[in-house]
């Protein structure tokens, strides 16, 4: 490009127009962090749901998989800012938004550990506690420690928020559809029992994380293509 | 009367860095070079120029033990960007 050319308005205005278009098309999200998260959240919900389905347990809590999958998102962010060229006006309000929303699914499981003996302490304290009873009396009472009857719906209803952001935010329609079956699925699992809430909130993750993560990633590799 | 055009944006490169930066927050050297397919070195002395004039801020530091600069489009360079775009409108009645 010549440094000095002057250029007539219309092709100002068109070189105004071809350079938008030009970061328009150089960015490319590779959809590896929607990827990694859609398959650990489906696979650690759908084997809570085999577990309470089919009555055994595994040797380790499932869940750690999903804390395991810090790490390479770590990395992943890592590389990603090494080799980024550009920073987007709308990626750090983005990550602000993932950031409140890990802490929120972090203090939902804080609270999951920490409020059941917490509340089992307080009503022993004022002496009295949570009785099983079956109707029929078919077996004896049985003393329970308390719970909040299908919390993982609460773990449903907060996938969809920042989904649905990044969907507005990126006008990117398949996160919007994930987050909108992820609201449905919560409401349906207001209504059903906690196994399969289990069921749904791995229906939900694939929503939400795993198709648009593909999406993300055919895209990348098309456009890497057409950049050959 | 028609606005006369801002002759720092009047030029090809410096425009077309200046619409580079309008839409990011901010741009590595290495990728406007690339966009604009111009070379370093005028690159460098075309956006000096924005940056005397206060359109564009531009960072230099070092990242992985190699140079590494950073341009940013500042309120005053956002403004007169505005400005020229609405004074092509004028002439082109768009």
């Amino acid at each position: 490009m010549p440094n000095e050319k002057q250029l007539s308005e219309k092709e100002s205005l068109q070189l105004i127009t071809d350079m938008i278009q030009k970061v328009k098309n150089s960015y490319h999200d590779k959809g590896v962090g929607p990827l990694l998260w859609g398959t650990v959240v489906a696979i650690a919900s759908f084997v809570s749901f085999l577990q309470l389905q089919y009555n055994f347990s595994l040797p380790f809590d499932i869940w750690w998989i999903v804390m395991g999958a810090i790490i390479p998102q770590i990395i992943l962010i890592n590389q990603d800012s090494k080799t980024q060229k550009i920073k987007r006006h709308e990626d750090s309000a983005l990550n602000a938004v993932w950031l409140v929303y890990a802490l929120t699914i972090f203090g939902l499981s804080f609270f999951q550990s920490v409020v059941p003996n917490a509340a089992e302490q307080m009503m022993q304290l004022n002496g009295w506690q949570i009785v099983k009873h079956e109707i029929n009396n078919s077996k004896p009472d049985e003393v329970i420690k308390p719970f909040t009857p299908s919390f993982y719906s609460m773990y449903i209803l907060i996938y969809g928020f920042p989904t649905l952001v990044t969907g507005i935010v990126k006008k990117f329609w398949p996160m919007i559809i994930g987050a909108i079956i992820a609201y449905v699925l919560f409401m349906i699992s207001c209504f059903t029992e906690t196994k399969y809430d289990f069921l749904l909130g791995a229906i939900a993750a694939i929503a939400c994380w795993f198709i648009p993560g593909i999406i993300l990633q055919v895209k990348y590799q098309k456009q890497k293509r057409t950049n050959v | 009367m028609f606005k006369e055009l801002d002759p720092i944006l009047h030029s090809q490169l410096r425009l077309a860095v200046m619409s580079l930066l309008i839409s990011v927050k901010e741009a590595d050297f290495t990728f406007i070079k690339e966009k604009t397919n111009s070379t370093a070195g005028n690159l460098s002395v075309q956006v000096q120029k924005l940056k005397d004039v206060g359109y564009i801020e531009v960072l230099k530091q070092f990242k992985d033990n190699y140079p590494h600069t950073t341009c940013k489009i500042t309120p005053i360079g956002i403004g007169a960007f505005e400005n020229y775009v609405k004074a092509l409108q004028e002439y082109l009645k768009v």
